[in-house]
């Protein structure tokens, strides 16, 4: 047995790939529903350049970012949530819900963190927010998006994510049964809540909630990266992975292969003994040049998470897409062939297919444009204009908006946003200025006249 | 008494260990809530990690580009072409049996072996490199047989190399000096000998607490764990003890590994996780076969049959 490591490591090192190079960022691209509707203007890369694709995937230089420190403690929470619907079979180890948890010693504020498109409670990114929030003297509590796959089974009361409103209420009904658990040693003197790209979006409509419900009183909000509609964002990945990889499954295999010949030339050039991470990162580095490929990995890495939303809202409203209604699969079933179909399904797709059938169902007088409008920030566009506890940072570049979308979040948030110049979507996160911003806007102590 | 006393000893352990697995089967879903205590994370460490990769690569890439010129003109192995790629589709005729074992992996691993790995990753971090150097060290006698059966000379020199002066400068393989004199572990194994000599992967296989493998692999865990045994260096592996020895290795390997079973929550996770673990293998086995004739590309054929 004394190799047996490699074997585990291989995966992990693996899942990397589409994690590190493929996923850098796009993990948290925007989501929702697109669909038979004005499929976004202008190029798919929104207002992105090449340096913002570029940055966009490898995320922020590890010598720009703010300092971090050595340690934060970390505890688990694991929660089963009373409302939760019957699991599917094939979710057997998704039943309850799973968050994480950094507490002070003493009685401090918390800040609830939210993750972007399919991301867990424990992403990369998350963690670079928890260390900055720790070392600043909150508690923090990181939560998945509710479009990851364990939200979806655990907590969702519908199974189809990705609506705005509906995704953040259950994201608010399971953060106060979680605060309602907490050992009483971690004290609690405010609460702030944040969360980038569409866990921003999230943790905006959170407040507004519970500006409702009063079950919390959150005080701050901040939107990292957020998308401004939810639809538009999601057509321009749509649209760019049509424009990088293809319109089929063939174009997927025609990626596969040269991705696999790419990989293994330069491992025949290199005199490693293994494909280990060091060797995975440093092919990114040499496969993803162009803004062709950085596109291809950003809407690849999108597609794989549109794949766990659209299979498991299939099977949870028996639309039948993929999975047949009557027969669900088992638990030890083979789902290749589900996977195969679903890879090249756009969210037009999941929009048209699952999503709208559903709320049209569910929800009196919604039509298809009313989902759409709903799954704008304008929802809450007063709450944003008029209570000076919302507040924003994000990117001159950033490719899940238009030019007339950043307006919007200008002239909605007023003096409450910050937009720098370069980052592309999230390839700033963490770095020495926005975290000094984040910290000040979560504080309280941002645009005070100096003394 | 005293000899029901040295009778209960082993039984005692027989009992824990045995309620330890029926708690693993059991599930631990009793409670509506459970809190469990991670060690701490490394934000600062891991951004310098990154950064120190950052560096390494920079560097790599200058020196790629400085020797390209010359390294081409040496018979540079032929290129792969995207033709060559194995089929999306993977061979897994034992499929039924390997998702059953990969779900109790994923349940003995949420329930006893990643709890004892996050227990051991709270020791102090270089008494655990001590223990990942140590049992580096020994795996040098297995890599230089095989090396030697590869017939790479100067790789197997190299892992005697390793073996002598971390045995002794070392002390015991405690620390990797060797690897500070620019001498990095180059680990192989009797998979890479078979794979060497042209060999395939085989059928996908899932192994009970190891994880995804092949059949090949698989053959060659149990060819370097008995070429461990039969070597018997400094006698480590005859007795009661080696069974220890073995389980600190296992968990140290385990708390290395960064990867927790259906952290993605996705039911897909054993179909993503075979189609990686098998095209690794593949480059790393193309690797070790640069100037062999490439096999004939048959995309009807699933990778690794």
């Amino acid at each position: 047995m004394s190799k047996m490591p490699t074997r585990l490591v291989v995966c992990a090192l693996l899942l990397s790939l589409s994690a590190a190079a493929f996923a850098s960022a796009p993990a948290d691209a925007p989501i929702v529903d697109a669909s038979a509707l004005p499929a976004a203007a202008g190029p798919p890369t929104g207002l992105a350049d090449s340096a913002a694709l570029r940055a966009t995937v490898f995320g922020t230089p590890p010598q720009d970012m703010a300092p971090l420190p050595e340690t934060v403690p970390l505890s688990e929470i694991n929660i089963a949530l009373p409302w939760a619907r019957p699991v599917p079979a094939v979710y057997w180890f998704d039943r309850r819900l799973r968050v994480w948890i950094s507490a002070q010693k003493k009685p401090a504020p918390l800040a609830i963190v939210i993750a972007g498109t399919g991301g867990d409670g424990n992403t990369s990114k998350l963690s670079i927010l928890r260390g900055a929030l720790y070392a600043a003297g909150y508690h923090v509590l990181t939560m998945p998006s509710p479009t990851f796959p364990g939200f979806i089974v655990s907590t969702s009361s519908t199974g189809v994510s990705g609506d705005l409103m509906q995704d953040s209420r259950d994201l608010y009904a399971a953060i106060v049964q979680i605060l309602a658990k907490l050992p009483r040693r971690i004290q609690i003197t405010d609460i702030d809540i944040l969360g980038y790209s569409l866990g921003g979006a999230n943790a905006a409509v959170v407040k507004s909630i519970d500006a409702g419900e009063h079950k919390l009183h959150i005080h701050r909000a901040l939107m990292i990266n957020p998308p401004v509609s939810l639809i538009e964002s999601v057509s321009r990945l749509d649209k760019l992975f049509v424009t990088s990889i293809g319109p089929d499954d063939a174009a997927v295999e025609r990626l596969y292969r040269q991705l696999y010949a790419q990989l293994a030339n330069l491992y025949r050039a290199s005199d490693k003994v293994e494909l280990d991470e060091s060797f995975l990162l440093g092919a990114a580095a040499s496969v993803l040049k162009t803004d062709a490929e950085y596109s291809a990995a950003i809407a690849l890495s999108f597609r794989l998470n549109l794949v766990d939303m659209f299979f498991a809202a299939d099977l949870y409203t028996g639309a039948g897409v993929v999975t047949n209604p009557r027969h669900p699969p088992k638990v030890g079933d083979s789902l290749e062939n589900a996977a195969r179909r679903l890879r090249s399904m756009p969210f037009a797709a999941y929009f048209s297919r699952v999503f709208a059938p559903y709320y049209l169902k569910h929800r009196a007088n919604a039509t298809s444009a009313s989902q759409i409008a709903d799954n704008r920030l304008d929802i809450i566009a007063d709450a944003l204009r008029t209570d000076g506890d919302y507040y924003a940072l994000t990117n001159s570049d950033d490719l899940i908006l238009d030019a007339p979308e950043l307006r919007w979040l200008q002239d909605t948030l007023g003096p409450r946003i910050v937009v720098y110049d370069h980052g592309g979507h999230l390839g700033n996160l963490g770095d020495r200025q926005q975290v000094k911003d984040m910290l000040e806007m979560l504080a309280g102590r941002w645009n005070l006249p100096a003394l | 008494m005293e000899s029901a006393r040295a009778v209960s000893t082993p039984r005692l352990i027989q009992l824990a260990v045995a309620s330890l697995l029926l708690g693993s089967l059991a599930g631990c879903a009793s409670q509506s809530v459970e809190i469990r205590s991670l060690p701490p994370d490394t934000p600062a460490a891991d951004n310098a990690a990154a950064a120190l990769i950052a560096t390494e690569l920079a560097g790599a890439l200058a020196s790629e580009s400085a020797s390209t010129a010359s390294a081409k003109d040496a018979a540079a192995p032929p290129l792969v072409t995207p033709a060559d790629a194995p089929s999306m589709a993977t061979y897994d005729p034992w499929a039924r049996l390997n998702r059953f074992t990969y779900r109790f992996n994923a349940r003995f691993d949420e329930a006893v072996f990643l709890r004892v790995a996050n227990g051991y990753r709270r020791l102090p971090s270089p008494l655990r490199s001590g223990v990942h150097n140590f049992f580096g060290n020994l795996a040098e006698v297995d890599n230089i047989i095989n090396y030697v059966l590869q017939a790479r000379p100067i790789r197997g020199l190299r892992s005697a190399a390793r073996l002598l002066i971390n045995s002794t400068i070392g002390i015991g393989g405690l620390i990797d000096v060797a690897k500070q004199i620019k001498l990095p572990a180059a680990p192989t194994g009797v998979s890479a000998t078979l794979a060497t000599w042209g060999v395939h992967p085989g059928p996908y296989l899932v192994i009970p607490l190891v994880g995804p493998s092949t059949l090949r692999d698989g053959i060659g865990l149990v060819g370097d764990f008995g070429a461990a045994h039969a070597v018997n260096l400094a006698n480590l592996y005859r007795g009661n003890e080696s069974w220890y020895l073995e389980g600190v290795n296992l968990v140290d390997q385990r708390a290395n590994v960064d990867f927790r079973y259906y952290a993605s929550g996705s039911p897909f996770e054993y179909e993503t996780l075979r189609f990686l673990y098998v095209r690794k293998r593949l480059i790393e086995d193309s690797g070790l076969r640069k100037f062999a004739q490439p096999r004939p590309a048959r995309p009807e054929v699933p990778a690794g049959e």
